[in-house]
């Protein structure tokens, strides 16, 4: 922290603390006006269609609807986006759909449910075109155009071809080659505040007034005013708290027009909120891309030229899409020191959701597949990875073959410290097993002209009645801290405490232009604006003091938020005198970056103002048994030019290497037919608290001239090099390269066993040969055949508008409920799955009998010879339970890694028993064989079937997850059932039928669950693998052994995850029963646990996950048998 | 519509509602406690994470109906901005959070932790707060800040 500032550099929390902390801050969500209306928003159940009409009679006529409109009822006028070159997308679908999710017609209801409602009659005739999801499918000559744009080949929207120096030449005079593809999926920013929008239209004045969640109040009127036709002024976008944004809150989001064309229409405000499955499908994300990179290195490790080939799935509008194309050009003709380079890249489009922004902008991806290049040429070379990044890092006064002219830049120093911070040079030769270190570097324009209207910012400050300031600017705070840092640079430059500070963001009408906040320019461009204002501010103060009392400017003093006549102690004034003398004012100033653009077609040009460097080091552990990556530690050093605000500033870092952890590992959207499946934050894997690793911060203050205060930028420059230092990390413990992101532990356990061939055995199930036969013809000829067989035959989902909710007040009651044969009735326990699956339509209740509270279904008897549960008990109350710790610790263990406290808390035994199948095909609203019937195709088969059964599937594969299972039937617990016949008692072994399904009748209830008490010399234990600690398992082993000195005298083995039910491993049982317990003998053993299995196409990984986690649990035993 | 009374940051209420309606809703639209988020509505995210008795729960997977006779207590019961809970003012002060969505459910879970167990370890901290998704913060400084929370009041003890 620097001496000469006495606000810049200090630690200061955010001002909008505490209203967050405390609930009070007002986000979008929580906006309510009189007379407010709901719109909700239909959408394309299909990829690609003609529209051939839309009938909104139906919903019209409902009492509560008062507007519905189609695409035709907008002016015809197409967003603007990228630049009007690029402009393909329509406010609402007009003619043709492109994606699934894309807007086709929308109504504004007075409560949310009449809106959805109304949503269900609206009729829409669609004739299906022919789709292309891929992006190489797209690029065939037969592929259906998506758009007809002209000069350009079918479905590319961009193409940018530039050779900087000779890149041909460069490969002549090679040493060395060095030459891979990468490629990685497509992220989601995952704001935790949905986007969502509150629109105003006064009919009177004209006026839309616009609130809502956005990044950039700026492009957001002018986008708005555009597709509505309507005149700049007319529409205001005001202030409010936004609940993130990481690019995701970027552009325009299509919420915005709609509610404002409902408000017009209506002459009401309009509020829309997307809920979470609509901001995945569609919510613009980040964009996939391929990247064939080649580097041509002389013998001495220079490296000569760089050039990649690559394509970005723009998917089915062009919105961020060629700025992923320019990150792209940047890195691969900036990061470390080349001498030429040259690109070739496309931007696709396909009929998927459009790509948006996403913190980085692609940059994590390249500066990835570059930096893995970089390791493998030091590995050839035999050098030192960090030294040789060091040797080839760039630098000072560097003028690179895509002419940025490199002012500041400590990418050499960042690299030495980050290396002395993880121990490099002590730990490289003696890193303990599992255990490796990757370097990444990275290289940012801070503040590049990549925008229409160059890139500038306005800030006002009003000197207020009474007499404090507020700052305004235009752009938007999405917790970032900016609000906060411009209140500090007033503070600064005026000589003030920051409390005398408020600061306005956002509100088009009292805050002057800004670009918005993106590609991490505020703290530069708004900040640099924000001084230019506080000298403004400086000198109208004196200059209207002066006039006052009739002296000279430069005779005023204005120091500690005192304005004074020099050396006349009679006239000093405070701020708030000087209003009551001369009343409020305001001042705004302009801040331009005055540099040349660069060639819009190559890129070719000095681009920023100034460039952001840093290094990353990240060590990692391997778990060899589930591939699992945790990132131990990450240290970061930033050249940051000055560090304005450090608490601010660490909060960026953090933030941005945990999302760089995600990309690196975990998170990517799977896609069937075009739509995401893993639309939901369970199965869209992003990081928890448990998945954070140490940070190490470091700043190296560069004083970049051009900055304030010398400071660049930060807002990206964390996530970009992340998961290029895990990478590298992982492929120091592995010794294997990735080529592909996220690197799932799936990924990382195939290339740990790659040498372990299991004998599946696959004849020993003679099923398998039906199963094999069946899905051999699935791509040809059964998926095709019964998804349409499935689309005319198929049983349809519907949501039932009104369930009826009982209570009854004791179990016989409950009884007599459930036997009630004229309705379909549910058992509600926690609830926490049968609620959700009815809003997906997956239960179709007419009733449901909640027994959470009865009495008879609650708690936890110990007997001499069992414990019996009863099966509303909750699964804390049993996990919370010392005494059942003491005598079933398996069970307790186990029940704590299903889920989170939260779900614990209200789940219950029997319901995590009876859950429904989370085959994420069924749960996303597919027409598959559980779902619509015998008509209809397993998606597993074809689609994704990372999570799905390896052994016993037959036309469905959704194995049972639910972790009690595998645990009590190891525990050989039996269920006991009542109904309005009696009881019957069923053992956890004959319980299930599938996933999902029970031997529970309809009108029957699970009284509870009875377990017998441990017998002596038994141990147990759990092993469960699963994306984040409580998520769905997707291998589990429950495991009960007796010993009698050094033998095993009885097992029991329970499989979870692998299959539809929860599978003994008798084979493994009966092997370790005989026979040694040598280390060799025990994995035999368990290598039998997947005898049988047939695996699917994208699931083989499970099969070593078994055998591991099961050796595991047996070796687990012995070493718990050794302290019994 | 059902008729239920609850008892909500200490003030008893009565409502006539949908018994199926989740809590949040009666909450934020009924009782007008707007200071619980909705970030997924499928207990997924815990943004809208609230004490029931005592228990922080998904006020979204809560159907009305249950909450019957219950003791609700949200991010309105502990401070407000002028006066913050010893916590809230340690997130803020130390940068714990940042766009602020997530933070009432965080601070509820960090409550219903606190008042079960005062001086918890970062196992159990971490256990807790696996049910909350925090897309900002990286989880670093707040893990720190409850640390340093803890270590406060046991010294206040």
């Amino acid at each position: 922290m620097s001496a000469e500032f006495r606000v810049i550099g200090q630690p200061r929390p955010q001002l909008e603390g505490p209203a967050k902390v405390t609930g009070e801050a007002v986000y979008t969500h929580d906006l309510d006006v009189p007379g407010m209306l709901y719109g909700a928003i239909l959408r394309s159940p299909h990829p690609h269609a003609h529209i051939r009409s839309v009938d909104l009679s139906k919903a019209l006529k409902m009492p509560a609807v008062e507007v519905a409109v189609s695409g035709q009822d907008f002016p015809g006028k197409k967003y603007i986006n990228a630049g009007a070159i690029f402009a393909d997308r329509y406010p609402m679908a007009r003619d043709r759909v492109r994606f699934t999710g894309e807007e086709v017609a929308a109504v504004a209801a007075r409560s949310i449910g009449e809106a959805q409602a109304a949503l269900a009659v609206i009729d829409v005739k669609y004739d299906q075109l022919p789709v292309a999801f891929d992006v190489e499918a797209a690029m065939a000559h037969d592929a259906p155009a998506i758009h007809n744009k002209p000069n350009l080949p079918r479905n590319v929207a961009q193409e940018s071809v530039a050779d900087f120096g000779g890149i041909d030449e460069a490969f002549e005079k090679a040493d060395h080659i060095f030459e891979a593809t990468f490629e990685h999926g497509i992220v989601a920013p995952i704001c935790l505040e949905t986007n969502g929008v509150l629109a105003d239209f006064e009919m009177s004045s004209g006026q839309l007034n616009l609130w809502a969640p956005t990044q950039a109040p700026f492009f957001v009127r002018k986008e708005v005013a555009h597709v509505l036709d309507l005149p700049l002024e007319a529409v205001q976008v005001r202030s409010v708290v936004i609940g993130g944004g990481f690019g995701g809150k970027s552009q325009s989001p299509e919420p915005i027009a709609i509610a404002a064309m409902l408000s017009m229409k209506t002459g009401k405000p309009v509020k829309i909120l997307l809920n979470r499955q609509e901001e995945f499908l569609s919510g613009k994300s980040d964009h996939a891309k391929k990247m064939r990179i080649k580097s041509a290195v002389a013998a001495d490790g220079t490296i000569l030229g760089r050039y990649t080939n690559f394509w970005v799935d723009n998917g089915a509008y062009t919105h961020m899409g060629p700025a992923y194309i320019s990150a792209v050009r940047q890195r691969t003709c900036n990061l470390y020191r080349v001498d030429a380079a040259g690109f070739d890249g496309k931007l696709v489009h396909t009929n998927k959701v459009s790509g948006g922004s996403y913190r980085g902008m692609g940059s994590p991806q390249i500066i990835w597949a570059i930096e893995t290049q970089i390791d493998e040429i030091a590995e050839k070379l035999g050098k030192d990875k960090l030294e040789y990044r060091i040797e080839i890092a760039n630098r000072p006064g560097d003028r690179t073959p895509m002419g940025w002219e490199i002012g500041t830049c400590a990418l050499a120093e960042c690299l030495m410290e980050a290396g002395k911070r993880i121990g490099w040079a002590e730990k490289k030769d003696n890193m303990p097993p599992n255990r490796g270190i990757g370097f990444a570097s990275m290289i940012n324009p801070s503040v590049g002209l990549l925008y229409a209207e160059g890139n500038f910012a306005c800030v006002s400050i009003d000197l207020l009645a009474d007499g404090r300031l507020r700052v305004g600017a235009q752009s938007a705070d999405c917790g970032t801290s900016q609000n906060t840092v411009m209140g500090q640079i007033v503070a600064e430059e005026l000589g003030l405490d920051a409390e005398q500070i408020d600061v306005l963001h956002m509100d088009t009408e009292k805050t002057p232009p800004d670009l918005g906040s993106a590609a991490s320019r505020v703290t530069f461009v708004t900040g640099n604006a924000a001084i230019k204002t506080a000298t403004k501010f400086r000198e109208t103060l004196k200059e209207r003091l002066a006039k006052h009392w009739g002296v000279a400017a430069s005779e005023i003093d204005f120091d500690d938020g005192i304005v004074s006549h020099k050396g006349d102690n009679a006239r000093r004034l405070s701020l708030e005198e000087v209003v009551s003398l001369d009343g409020p004012f305001r001042v705004e100033d302009r801040y331009d970056i005055d540099i040349s653009r660069p060639d819009p077609k190559t890129g070719y040009g000095h681009y920023a103002a100034t460039y952001g460097f840093g290094a990353q080091a990240a060590e990692v552990e391997i778990d060899p048994v589930t591939g699992h990556v945790s990132v131990l530690k990450v240290v970061v050093v930033q050249d940051i030019g000055r560090v304005m605000n450090p608490l601010a500033l660490d909060g960026q870092m953090h933030g941005g290497i945990v999302q760089g952890i995600g990309m690196a590992l975990r998170e990517e959207l799977v896609f069937q037919d075009g739509a995401p499946v893993n639309a939901s934050l369970i199965t869209y894997k992003a990081p928890r608290i448990k998945d954070t690793p140490e940070i190490e911060t470091v700043y190296i203050e560069t004083n970049d001239p051009t900055g304030p205060y010398g400071a660049k930028a930060g807002g990206e420059h964390s996530i970009n090099p992340t998961p290029a230092a895990i990478a590298n990390a992982v492929a120091h413990v592995t010794g294997n390269r990735f080529r592909r992101l996220p690197i799932k532990a799936s990924d990382v356990l195939e290339v740990l066993n790659k040498d372990k061939k299991l004998a599946l055995q696959q004849w020993r199930r003679p099923y398998n040969l039906e199963v094999a036969t069946a899905r051999s013809l699935y791509p040809a000829v059964l998926f095709p055949g019964l998804k349409k067989l499935g689309s005319t035959l198929g049983r349809k989902r519907k949501i039932k508008p009104s369930v009826e909710y009982l209570q009854p007040k004791d179990l016989e009651e409950a009884v007599c409920e459930m036997a009630k044969l004229d309705r379909t009735t549910k058992l509600m326990a926690g609830g926490t799955d049968l609620q959700v699956g009815i809003r997906q339509g997956i239960y179709t209740p007419d009733a449901i009998v909640d027994i959470a509270m009865l009495k008879e279904l609650r708690g936890i008897k110990v007997y001499d010879d069992k414990v019996v549960i009863g099966a509303a008990t909750t699964i804390s109350e049993i996990t919370e339970c010392d005494d059942l710790r003491a005598i079933q610790p398996m069970l307790v263990d186990g029940l704590t890694k299903i889920a989170t406290q939260q779900i614990r808390n209200v789940a219950t035994l029997a319901g995590d028993l009876s859950q429904e199948k989370r085959c994420w095909f069924f749960r996303s609203g597919a027409q598959c064989y559980k779902a619509g019937g015998v008509a209809c195709p397993c998606y597993a088969v074809l689609g994704d079937n990372r999570h799905h059964s390896i052994m016993g599937a037959g036309r469905c594969a959704a194995p049972c997850v639910a972790d009690a299972a595998p645990i009590l039937t190891a525990l050989d617990a039996s269920v006991v059932i009542v109904g309005a016949s009696g009881r019957r008692t069923v053992s956890m072994e004959e319980f299930y039928i599938w996933s999902g399904e029970t031997v529970v009748k309809a009108g029957e209830i699970i009284l509870e669950i009875h377990v017998p008490r441990r017998k002596e010399r038994t141990v147990q234990v759990f092993e469960k693998s699963a994306g984040w600690d409580g998520d769905f398992a997707d291998a589990s082993v429950a495991m009960q052994l007796c010993f009698d000195g050094m033998s095993i005298t009885a097992a029991r083995i329970s499989l979870g995850a692998v299959a539809p039910l929860p599978m003994r491993a008798v084979a493994t049982e009966q092997a370790i029963l005989v026979g040694d317990l040598s280390d060799t003998h025990i994995r035999v053993a368990a290598e039998k646990a997947v005898r049988g299995a047939l695996p699917l196409s994208g699931n083989r990984y499970k099969t070593n996950l078994l055998v591991n986690l099961t050796e595991r649990a047996i070796h687990r035993c012995l070493s718990k048998k050794e302290v019994m | 519509m059902a008729k239920l009374t609850l008892e909500a940051n200490g003030r008893t209420c009565e409502i006539e509602v949908d018994p199926l309606v989740p809590l949040v809703t009666v909450l934020r639209d009924d009782l007008g406690l707007r200071g619980t988020k909705v970030g997924c509505g499928n207990g997924e995210c815990g943004a809208c994470t609230v004490l029931m008795d005592g228990q922080a729960v998904c006020s979204c997977l809560v159907p009305a109906g249950r909450a019957n006779g219950r003791r609700i207590d949200t991010i309105e019961s502990l401070g407000n901005s002028d006066e913050m809970h010893p916590l809230q003012r340690n997130l803020v002060e130390r940068g714990a959070f940042q766009c602020g969505f997530c933070t009432p459910g965080v601070v509820m879970s960090l409550v219903a932790l606190l008042r079960r167990q005062p001086e918890p370890d970062d196992k159990d901290i971490m256990a807790a707060l696996q049910g909350n998704l925090c897309r900002c913060s990286g989880y670093v400084k707040l893990l720190k800040s409850v640390r340093e929370s803890i270590r406060e009041t046991s010294h206040e003890r």
